[in-house]
């Protein structure tokens, strides 16, 4: 029982790092109704940017943060400029490829920036886990939450309090309404995937400040990562991708508590898989499906 | 030499995984588990030859008919989900094959060693073809036939009433299903053709390599199995043939020089490719231009005058370079 309840803090310690992540995924499918498969990648270039100046410069941990962030931004408006401007509505598998197409490039440039496969990282704050009973939190991971939770608050205030957050959310119901009711669609967009690459850069800097460390491989971790994470919270809804994350998190760590490492990503894809199957359009974005439905049933 | 079999063989797999996901793509339904129903082809055919000493064809359609089985499974829950949903799905389905492989050991000793697939180091001495005297050239052959057999059912499909069908549900699944079609048996029918020709090109691509591992079946493999048809267009079956050897021909190997560039450049032609062409390489237009066009130059009583010069130049080309050879031959006293 101890065991399980320490998995599960564990699990929504992490897990706040994935909601993160899945924010920024949604945010993007969400109002373009496109699959970034570079969204990964985009961080993984501004964490390598970050590294790469702590590295060379030895700057402190914030400035990292920072170039973190805004190279991740950066890296966002190539793919942005490349991948979903250039097509139009509709060709959303074009866009789709042509992400995965950017994805190997940026993994390239990575790591030919940096050929080591592991390269430091600074971290964010380190000393001893604090115990309480017999349950013990480690320092990184309450920063990781605590950092997360303010992101997204953040992330709500802007969606709900500002007027790009209401066209955001336009875009988000319906693309059509949206364009007659004067939202200026494309600058929204760009701003939309703008604001999504630099959360993802935000959770990249958190996740690597935790691990210390940062590798080619963390690009497509963190696609599938968020992916998962936004598919079982549901697509394009910002408290699902927050649920969605936690959940994921506490999936994993139970998983691997119960069946070890190499089992717990086998369990993570078989209850996205399953959710898909069972509950399509994840568990709190099932609204556009059941309008689909409806009116093929109409048919 | 070998390097050109080598290649040969690579593209006539990347085919097959290319058609498999073919099928799946005239209904509308952008499949990312063709890499996991190629590892399940694979993984099986790989058994039944090297565990249990069957014949490499009985294995191979073995393999596929268990892809296929997977496949139809996988179909009717992913029914209820479409567009880009469906596309997370399969690609949840897809990893979770992956890594139900990475965990999978099934080992038998056999004259002294330990065969079978083995979690994370994978199935290695997968030896049927040196083991039976098949020389590379002969795999590539076999290969080779199994694409034409495959490709020539798929264009006879694609002419008849089965391939209006499912291109009548890609099209339009509402007007398809008041025209009277029953989307669900059209769908996985499609995804179980589609999971059958995976599973081959998974057992032919086990047996060549005499080693597989979790690893190939991942999901670099499946975008490029949707990749191929998306690219080459889907009017016909040739489009994902030409993706293919531009691809694999051309982008990987033809600029292999380039080192560790080349990843960088692939990604720019790849973005270069759809932007420019979003239709596929050879979309209908092109295609019918094309078969027009050869078909003038083939017959000269249907093509215009202009068309009947430009067979006559071709004659005359022809006949100069006749001339000159035969002035070679002179020179070198032949």
């Amino acid at each position: 029982m101890i065991d399980i309840i320490q998995n599960t803090v564990d699990g929504v310690m992490i897990g706040s790092s994935y909601a993160l992540l899945a924010l920024g995924f949604t945010l993007i499918f969400g109002t373009m109704r496109r699959l970034n498969l570079a969204y990964g990648p985009t961080i993984m270039a501004g964490a390598y940017l970050g590294t790469y100046a702590f590295l060379a410069l030895d700057i402190g941990v914030l400035p990292v943060a920072l170039l973190v962030v805004a190279g991740a931004a950066v890296a966002g408006l190539y793919v942005e400029r490349l991948c979903f401007r250039p097509f139009g509505e509709g060709a959303a598998i074009a866009s789709m490829i042509s992400s995965f197409a950017v994805w190997m490039q940026i993994e390239e440039a990575a790591s030919l920036a940096l050929p080591h496969h592991l390269n430091a990282f600074p971290r964010l704050v380190s000393g001893q886990p604090i115990t309480v009973g017999p349950f013990f939190f480690r320092l990184d991971h309450l920063a990781m939450l605590a950092v997360a939770a303010a992101a997204a608050a953040l992330v709500h205030v802007v969606l709900h309090r500002t007027r790009f957050g209401l066209g955001v959310r336009t875009l988000i119901d319906h693309r059509r309404a949206a364009e007659l009711v004067g939202v200026p669609v494309t600058h929204t967009l760009t701003l939309a995937f703008l604001l999504a690459c630099a959360i993802g850069g935000l959770a990249g800097f958190l996740i690597a400040a935790s691990e210390a460390q940062i590798t080619p491989m963390f690009g497509m971790w963190a696609t599938t990562k968020g992916l998962i994470a936004m598919m079982i919270g549901g697509l394009g809804s910002v408290p699902g991708a927050i649920m969605g994350g936690l959940a994921l998190g506490v999936i994993e760590a139970q998983a691997q508590w119960l069946f070890g490492p190499q089992v717990r990503d086998l369990i993570a894809w078989g209850v996205l898989f399953a959710v898909l199957a069972l509950w399509p359009g994840g568990l709190l974005g099932g609204r556009q499906v059941a309008e689909q439905q409806a009116v093929q049933r109409r048919v | 030499m070998d390097f050109y079999l080598g290649l040969l063989q690579i593209i006539g797999v990347h085919t097959l995984l290319g058609l498999s996901a073919y099928v799946v793509l005239l209904t509308g339904q952008v499949s990312l588990a063709q890499a996991g129903f190629m590892a399940i082809g694979a993984y099986v055919s790989a058994m039944l030859t090297v565990l249990a000493k069957w014949a490499l064809v009985p294995a191979l359609l073995t393999g596929g008919a268990a892809a296929a089985a997977v496949a139809c499974l996988v179909g009717f829950p992913a029914l209820r989900v479409r567009g880009l949903m469906l596309v997370v799905a399969t690609l949840a389905f897809g990893e979770a094959v992956r890594l139900f492989f990475f965990n999978f050991d099934y080992q038998i000793a056999m004259g002294g060693i330990k065969v079978g697939p083995l979690g994370g180091e994978g199935f290695r001495q997968i030896r049927y073809f040196p083991e039976n005297g098949w020389t590379t050239f002969q795999v590539m052959v076999f290969i080779w036939l199994t694409v034409g057999v495959v490709m020539t059912a798929l264009w006879w499909m694609d002419r008849s009433r089965v391939g209006a069908v499912l291109r009548a549900v890609g099209e339009d699944e509402v007007a398809a299903q008041s025209a009277g079609l029953n989307l669900t048996a059209v769908k996985v029918s499609a995804m179980t053709l589609g999971g059958f020709i995976a599973g081959v090109a998974g057992g032919l691509y086990a047996h060549y390599t005499t080693h597989i591992e979790q690893g190939n079946f991942n999901v670099l493999v499946a975008t490029f199995a949707i990749a191929y048809p998306i690219l080459g267009g889907l009017s016909n079956v040739f489009g994902t043939l030409a993706a293919v050897v531009f691809i694999q021909g051309f982008l990987i190997e033809g600029l292999r020089f380039l080192g560790d560039w080349r990843n960088l450049l692939f990604g720019a032609l790849i973005v270069l490719a759809m932007n420019v062409r979003p239709g596929g390489l050879l979309d209908a237009q092109t295609m019918s231009k094309g078969l027009s066009a050869l078909r003038r130059l083939l017959d000269p009583a249907y093509g215009s005058a202009a068309a009947r010069q430009a067979i006559d130049g071709l004659k005359d080309a022809g006949a100069m370079f006749r001339r000159l050879i035969a002035k070679w031959k002179g020179a070198f006293g032949a």
